[in-house]
C-alpha cells in the first residue's frame, strides 16, 4: 500500500512551500517533490505597464532581495536605453549589490541556518530555533545581526531611507557618491570583515561534524551555471556565462547574457507554480543545473580578493577533485562570498574614481528587446523584456535564482528522504533533514509568492484512501 | 531620552501604508535631538540591535484586525515564545524578545496602531477613513515622544469619523 507524507510549510525559508513524499509498500521511497504552492503572476500583470516602472515594480517582487530585482531589471533597461552606463555608475551598483549580498547571506547562515548547524537536526523542536542559538551562543547570534545591519546600513547609505530606493535608474544612477557617505561606508567595513573571518573560521571546525549531512544533502553530479569575468574569476554584477559540468568540464564559456535563451529552457509541472529551468543542449530533465554560491565558487577561478582566494582554495579542498557536488556545502560557500563581498567593497569605496560625478547615461529606448543579468545571492537572475513603440511592456520574462535550482532541489529531497526517512516509523529528525536540505539552497519563494501569516508545520502518514497512518505536528 | 520611531507596513498596499507613511510625515516636520525615524516594508532582524542602544521604542502600524480609522496605543511586552517561521517577524514583541535576550536590555516599548478599511494590492492610497487616523497616530507618538509614557486611554485611544464603535481597548500605560 503505497503513502504519502506531506511538509507544510517548509518553515526558516524566504516565503512558503510543501514537501511530498511518495512511500511503497514496504515504507521505501518511491518520490519526493516540492511544490511551490502560491501563484503571483508578476509577468503577466507587468504588461502594459511604461518599462521605466519595471525596476520599481519587479524590485517589490521581495523584501529580502530588492536590490537583486532592482539591479537586474535597471540592467535590462540600460539595454533597452542602448547605452554603456558611466564606469563610477556600475562601480556604485556593483558596491549596493555586494552590500545585499553581505546582509542576505548573514541571514541564511546566522539565523535561518544556525538553528540547525549548531544545535542539531535530532534536537528538541522546542529549543531547536533561534532562541535556542541566542541561549547557546550569544555572540554568533549578534554577529549575524551586526552584519546584516552592515549591508543594511550600506544600502541605505546609497539608495535613501526609503523602502523601495530609487537611486538606481535606468543608465546608471542618479546621484554621485559624496566623500562624506563614502567614509561612512568605509568604515563599516573592518568590523564587518572581523566578523566574517571569525564565523568562516567557527564554522570551518564545525564541517567535519557533518560528514554525513555532506554525503546525503543534495550530493548530486549536476552542472553549474553562473556568471564569470573575462577572465574567469568570480562575478556578482556583470561578465558572462559559463557552465561546467560535474566533472569540472567546462561545456560553455564566456557566453554572453544576452544569449541566455541558448542555454536555458523552462519546461513546467503540474504540481509547483515554480518553472523548472534546464540547460538546454541535455534536454530536459537530464540537463539539470545548479546557480548560486556553490556555482559560483565552483565555476570561478579566483575571487580576486585577498583572503577570499585563501577561502576559495580551502573551499576546493573540501571535496578530492572537481566541483564540490554537495549542496551542504552552500552554507561554506555562502561564509566565502560574504568575505569577498567585504573586501571587494573595500577596494571599490578606495577606487579615487567612486567620487566621480559622472553616473548616468541619459536617452529613451532605442530598441524593442532588453535583457539585465546579475547575480543575486541565490544565483543568476535574469530579466527579460520587450516594448513596444511608445515604451509599454508587451512581454516578460522572469527567471529567478531559486527557479534554476528547482529540479536539483526535487533531487536533493528525494536523496536525503532516502537516506533519512523510514515510512514506518516517523521521527522529527528524519523530517527535520528533509526540511533542512532546501534551506541549505536558501530558497527565496517570495520572488514567486509573498506568504502571509503562519502556519504550524504538521507532517502526515496517509494511505492512500486518505486515512491517517501517523502524524507530527509543531505548533 | 533616545527614542526610536519604526513605522512598517507596505506602500502599495492601501491602508497598510499607514506606518511608514505616519514616519514619514513625522520625520519631514521635523523630531526632537535624540530621536530617529525609520520607514520599513517589513521588520527583519538587524532592527534589534537598533533597539538595544533605546529607551523608548515606538512602532507604528495598520491593523487588520480592528475598525476602520481606530486608533489604538498599548504598550508591548516581549513575546519570548514567538518565533517567526520565515525571516521577517511578524510581531514587533518578537523584536523585543530578542533584544531583551541577545542584549539584555528591554527598551520601553509601544505599538500605536489604526485600523485600515483597504489593503488591496497595489493600490498606493490611502482610504478616506486611514487617512484621517494619519493625525491621531502623528498625535500618539508626539505624546510618547514628549515622554507621556501614561496616558489616559480617553485622549490617546480614538477612531475617525464614521468609524463603528469599537470594542474596549487595550490601555498605553
Amino acid at each position: 500500500m503505497s503513502r504519502t507524507l506531506t511538509i507544510e510549510p517548509v518553515t526558516r525559508i524566504e516565503g512558503h512551500a510543501r514537501i511530498t513524499l511518495q512511500l511503497g509498500d514496504s515504507g521505501e521511497m518511491q518520490d519526493a517533490k516540492f511544490h511551490l504552492t502560491q501563484f503571483r503572476g508578476f509577468e503577466k500583470f507587468c504588461e502594459g505597464r511604461p518599462y521605466r516602472e519595471m525596476p520599481a515594480l519587479t524590485a517589490r517582487t521581495c523584501g529580502i532581495c530588492p536590490v537583486s530585482h532592482l539591479l537586474a531589471s535597471n540592467k535590462a533597461c540600460d539595454h533597452l536605453l542602448s547605452v554603456s552606463i558611466p564606469p563610477t555608475g556600475e562601480k556604485l551598483r556593483r558596491v549596493m549589490n555586494l552590500a545585499q549580498l553581505v546582509q542576505s547571506h548573514a541571514l541564511s547562515f546566522f539565523h535561518l541556518s544556525s538553528p540547525d548547524l549548531l544545535l542539531g537536526w535530532d534536537a528538541d523542536p522546542a529549543s531547536r530555533n533561534l532562541f535556542g542559538v541566542m541561549r547557546q551562543d550569544p555572540a554568533l547570534a549578534k554577529d549575524g545581526i551586526r552584519l546584516r545591519q552592515i549591508g543594511q546600513s550600506i544600502i541605505e547609505t546609497l539608495g535613501g531611507k526609503k523602502i523601495h530606493p530609487t537611486w538606481v535608474v535606468p543608465g546608471g544612477v542618479n546621484e554621485p557618491l559624496t566623500q562624506e557617505k563614502r567614509d561612512a561606508m568605509l568604515g563599516l567595513l573592518p568590523e564587518g570583515l572581523e566578523i566574517a573571518k571569525r564565523t568562516y573560521a567557527f564554522f570551518k571546525t564545525l564541517v567535519p561534524r557533518f560528514k554525513d549531512e555532506a554525503d546525503h544533502f543534495g550530493n548530486l553530479p549536476t552542472l553549474f551555471l553562473s556568471l564569470v569575468t573575462p577572465q574567469g574569476a568570480l562575478e556578482h554584477y556583470d561578465g558572462l556565462l559559463r557552465v561546467k559540468d560535474a566533472q569540472g568540464r567546462i561545456l560553455e564559456d564566456m557566453v554572453p547574457p544576452l544569449e541566455y535563451e541558448r542555454l536555458i529552457g523552462e519546461a513546467v509541472e503540474d504540481f509547483s507554480y515554480m518553472k523548472f529551468p534546464y540547460y538546454r543542449p541535455q534536454g530536459y530533465p537530464q540537463g539539470i543545473y545548479r546557480v548560486g554560491p556553490l556555482a559560483r565558487l565552483n565555476n570561478a577561478t579566483t575571487c580576486g580578493t585577498p583572503y577570499a582566494d585563501v577561502a576559495l582554495a580551502e573551499f576546493h579542498m573540501l571535496q578530492e577533485s572537481g566541483p564540490i557536488a554537495s549542496s551542504f556545502h552552500y552554507h561554506y560557500a555562502r561564509l566565502v562570498e560574504i568575505i569577498y563581498a567585504l573586501e571587494m567593497m573595500q577596494r571599490l569605496l578606495k577606487d579615487p574614481t567612486i567620487l566621480d560625478p559622472r553616473v548616468r547615461a541619459r536617452a529613451r529606448s532605442n530598441r524593442e528587446e532588453g535583457i539585465g543579468v546579475a547575480e543575486a545571492p541565490r544565483g543568476t537572475l535574469i530579466h527579460h523584456y520587450r516594448i513596444d513603440d511608445d515604451g509599454l511592456i508587451t512581454w516578460v520574462n522572469l527567471i529567478i535564482a531559486t527557479g534554476h535550482n528547482n529540479l536539483a532541489m526535487n533531487q536533493a529531497i528525494r536523496q536525503v528522504a532516502d537516506a533519512y526517512v523510514d515510512g514506518n516509523a516517523l521521527q522529527e529528525g528524519m523530517l527535520n533533514r528533509v526540511e533542512a536540505v532546501i534551506r541549505c539552497f536558501d530558497p527565496c519563494l517570495s520572488c514567486a509568492s509573498h506568504a502571509f501569516g503562519q502556519m504550524p508545520l504538521r507532517i502526515e502518514l496517509r494511505d492512500p484512501d486518505g486515512g491517517l497512518l501517523d502524524l507530527l505536528s509543531r505548533d | 531620552m533616545k527614542i526610536l520611531v519604526i513605522g512598517y507596513g507596505s506602500p502599495i498596499r492601501g491602508d497598510d501604508a499607514l506606518g511608514p507613511l505616519v514616519a514619514d510625515r513625522l520625520e519631514s516636520a521635523g523630531v526632537p535631538d535624540g530621536v530617529e525615524v525609520m520607514s520599513r516594508h517589513v521588520l527583519t532582524v538587524e532592527l534589534v540591535a537598533e533597539l538595544a542602544g533605546r529607551d523608548r521604542v515606538i512602532f507604528l502600524d495598520a491593523a487588520a484586525d480592528a475598525a476602520p480609522g481606530r486608533v489604538d496605543c498599548r504598550r508591548l511586552e516581549p513575546a519570548r515564545d514567538a518565533v517567526s517561521s520565515m525571516a521577517h517577524f511578524l510581531d514587533p514583541a518578537e523584536l523585543l524578545a530578542w533584544c531583551e535576550t541577545l542584549y539584555g536590555h528591554l527598551p520601553e516599548c509601544f505599538l500605536i496602531s489604526a485600523g485600515g478599511a483597504s489593503f488591496d494590492y497595489a493600490n498606493y492610497r490611502l482610504t478616506p477613513i486611514a487617512e484621517r487616523a494619519v493625525e491621531q497616530m502623528l498625535d500618539g507618538v508626539r505624546r510618547l515622544m514628549a515622554d507621556e509614557a501614561c496616558i489616559p486611554a480617553a485622549t490617546h485611544q480614538g477612531r475617525a469619523a464614521a468609524a463603528p464603535s469599537p470594542p474596549e481597548p487595550d490601555t498605553c500605560a
